[in-house]
């Protein structure tokens, strides 16, 4: 108790050292406070973007894209060189449909509707690698999905001459219709086409999917009759009217629309949701699949996972919650830029200035009290003790300043709270291996593949954590400032010390 | 061994054999103490004198543990300071010396008692047992209503008093005092050095004092004169104890 009422007095004695010392220390943790709680905001505010674009839990999506980079070149046949010959012909089968003749339609003039479903860009793989993937080390679950563009062509079948006619008008002009749906950007002025993307969703596992109930944000999931029932994206159904409770045909099948989900920005969201097994029974892709939702044990599991999937899938795309960030642009990124690397070099300055401040101020005040530790030494003060004491008012003044750090720093975090800035992020679609070009003609859905943006509020949350490491800051500038100052008086020698005269 | 039986077997409390002490200073050596050779009997009252610069404080730190000799052996009841360590030195300094000072070195932002407390807390011991102690002491340098008073609220006699008391907080054998009146007046002074006097006769303690002062000196049982660093004469007819030479 003595030593502490010493230091005690020693501090107030010093009141203007303490007090700049103390200081210097409060405004390097308050900067550390304030930048990790704008740091964590922007975290925040980046998982509040990331959270419906990655789903609800789900760490990867296996995809397989089709590459389009070399055409017709190399060993495996024109078109499509890294697949095999049985996946060549799985995929003209799955494309194959849309292929239709007018010719084949019935007597001109006559009323004609077809329904067709196309795999677009991705090329489905037996569900059974979905068991194969839950297999690996450090997969929690996984769950299957399918997503089609299912196009509708329904009119009058032309006459011969409006045929050729058309004919030429489509090579002319088609094949550059691609997304937006409705009328065929080609196709002839009494034929309509629309065309929807449509994602079947695992009903036995709903928080692993394209669509997760938390998701949902008018209606419900799908429940016990979900054969019947369909999901509808906020986007597409806004576009076409449509409301829990109305109906949508897909394939020709009527469904009851009993839920509408939050588009997620950025991500493989779909215009329409059914039940995986229905679509598969609907699109004639029985036990197939072509996206597969996977949830790691944990976050560290996430980078093995994924290169074993790639490893042991041929061809398979794997894409991570990170390369979803890695895609995200604005403001958001643009301040946690700012912050990373700008609040990184503040927090260093802030507290090497700190630090040497304390430093600095310490060996002043042990040079100042030359006479006075001399006095201890000489009446058999060991250096361990003249040494603690000045250690020991420099922790304290490490404290003092930690306290006004944090207060600095809460009102540094409060301020950013208070204002609140919003900010905006981009989420650019995943970059598209399929064939845009190829199959564009034949919509590949609204939403999947156009840049989404969204608005987070900025908040600066400070955690009880965060307030203890910055007073174990302040702490540790004060023990390195004591440990100078006690080492500098400890080498006083007595004899010298009281000849000093202040 | 205790003080009295160090006495009763006559072993001397200093003995300085060809002590010299040489300093730097602005690139020069200085020898500010010349190959003293002297012996303090247990008991005694010794006064250095000597003109300014004439080396007795240095002779005192010497004595007191302060310092280390260039040359020469400074020994304490037999054992060598020279050959002792720094921590062993500051343990000697807190436990068998006591230190009056010119300027009083009292810690300005304590209090009276916890200035001699100041002495007693390396030793640990609870706070009771170190408070009965500090006002005991300071009843016996009669400053016992003083002990809530910081150094600044006193007259500079009772701040030697309590420097007295911090020097005699932990029952040291040797007293030593560097111009212990030198910032008093005669009339304080007389009482301080007769308070110094008083307290460590009853206990047998061993006192030297430098000063200037003749007056002061004449109360000691033995004056050492120094100039130029070496001792000039000593003045046996002052002897009031046995001393060996």
């Amino acid at each position: 108790m003595f030593y502490v009422t010493y230091m005690l007095a020693e501090l107030r004695r010093r009141r203007g050292r303490t007090i700049l010392t103390a200081l210097g220390l409060a405004v390097g943790v308050g900067l550390v406070v304030t930048v990790n709680a704008l740091s964590t905001g922007l975290n925040d505010a980046q998982a509040k973007v990331l959270k419906p674009l990655t789903g609800v839990g789900t760490d990867m999506s296996v995809t397989r894209p089709i590459s389009f980079q070399n055409p017709g070149g190399g060993n495996g046949g024109p078109g499509f060189p890294q697949l095999s010959q049985q996946e060549r012909d799985q995929l003209r089968s799955e494309n194959g449909g849309s292929r239709f003749g007018l010719g084949n339609l019935g007597k001109a003039g006559s009323h004609f509707s077809r329904d067709n479903f196309v795999a677009a860009s991705q090329l489905s793989f037996p569900a059974t690698q979905v068991e194969k993937i839950s297999a690996i080390d450090g997969v929690s679950s996984a769950a299957g999905g399918l997503t089609l563009n299912a196009i509708h062509v329904e009119g009058t079948v032309p006459t011969q001459a409006q045929q050729e006619q058309q004919r030429q008008q489509f090579f002319q002009g088609g094949g550059q219709g691609g997304g937006g749906g409705g009328v065929f950007g080609g196709a002839p002025r009494n034929i309509n086409l629309t065309n929807l993307t449509v994602t079947g969703v695992d009903q036995t596992q709903p928080q692993l999917g394209a669509v997760t109930p938390g998701q949902i944000a008018k209606g419900r999931y799908f429940g016990k009759a979900g054969a019947s029932e369909a999901i509808l994206d906020q986007s597409y159904a806004s576009r076409q009217n449509l409301g829990v409770g109305k109906t949508i045909k897909v394939g020709g099948k009527k469904f009851t629309v009993v839920g509408i989900a939050k588009t997620p920005i950025g991500g493989q969201a779909s215009d329409v949701y059914l039940e995986l097994s229905t679509l598969q029974k609907l699109s004639d892709h029985m036990g197939r699949v072509n996206t597969v939702y996977v949830r790691a044990n944990s976050a560290s599991d996430v980078s093995s996972v994924s290169a074993t999937i790639t490893k042991t899938f041929d061809g398979a795309s794997v894409t991570t919650a990170q390369d979803l960030a890695d895609r995200v642009t604005g403001t958001l990124v643009d301040a946690k830029n700012l912050a990373g690397k700008l609040g990184t070099a503040l927090i260093v300055l802030g507290l090497l200035a700190a630090f040497l401040i304390a430093i600095l101020l310490t060996l002043a005040s042990v040079t100042k009290r030359v006479r006075e530790l001399g006095t201890l030494k000489a009446l058999g003060w060991s250096q361990g003790l003249v040494v603690r004491q000045v250690t020991g008012e420099s922790l304290l003044q490490g404290l003092l300043g930690g306290i006004l750090g944090v207060a600095l720093g809460l009102a540094g975090a409060a301020l950013i709270s208070a204002f609140g800035p919003e900010l905006h992020a981009t989420v650019a679609a995943a970059a598209r291996t399929g064939p845009g070009r190829f199959f564009g003609g034949f919509g590949q859905g609204s939403v999947d593949n156009t840049p989404t943006s969204t608005r987070v509020s900025l908040d600066a949350p400070v955690s009880l954590a965060l307030i203890l490491g910055a007073i174990g800051l302040a702490l540790l500038g004060g023990l390195i400032a004591g440990a100078a100052g006690g080492l500098r008086a400890a080498r006083l020698r007595p004899a010298d010390a009281i000849r000093h005269i202040d | 061994m205790t003080r009295t039986e160090i006495r009763n077997a006559e072993t001397p409390a200093y003995e300085l054999r060809g002590v010299s002490k040489t300093y730097m200073l602005g690139g020069h050596d200085v020898q500010a103490v010349r190959e003293v050779s002297l012996t303090i009997s247990a008991g005694a009252a010794v006064a250095v004198v000597g003109p300014s610069g004439s080396g007795k404080t240095t002779l005192l730190q010497l004595l007191g543990g302060m310092d280390r000799a260039s040359a020469g052996e400074v020994l304490h009841e037999g054992r060598d300071l020279a050959q002792m360590g720094d921590g062993d030195l500051g343990d000697l300094r807190l436990k068998a010396f006591g230190f009056v000072f010119q300027q009083f070195n009292l810690i300005p932002t304590l209090t009276t008692a916890q200035n001699v407390e100041v002495s007693l807390a390396p030793r640990g011991g609870t706070g009771s047992t170190r408070r009965e102690r500090v006002l005991k002491l300071l009843d016996s340098v009669g400053l016992a209503d003083r002990a809530e008073h910081v150094p600044s609220r006193l007259s500079g006699g009772e701040q030697q008093r309590v420097a007295i008391a911090r020097a005699l907080a932990n029952d040291p054998h040797v007293l030593l005092a560097d111009e212990p009146t030198g910032n008093l007046d005669s009339e304080t002074g007389t009482e301080i050095i007769e308070l110094l006097l008083s307290l460590s006769e009853e206990d047998a303690r061993t006192v030297v004092v430098v000063t200037h002062d003749a007056e002061i000196a004449a109360r000691a049982h033995r004056i050492v004169r120094m100039q130029d660093g070496r001792i000039l004469t000593e003045d046996p007819a002052l002897e009031r104890v046995q001393t060996t030479r």
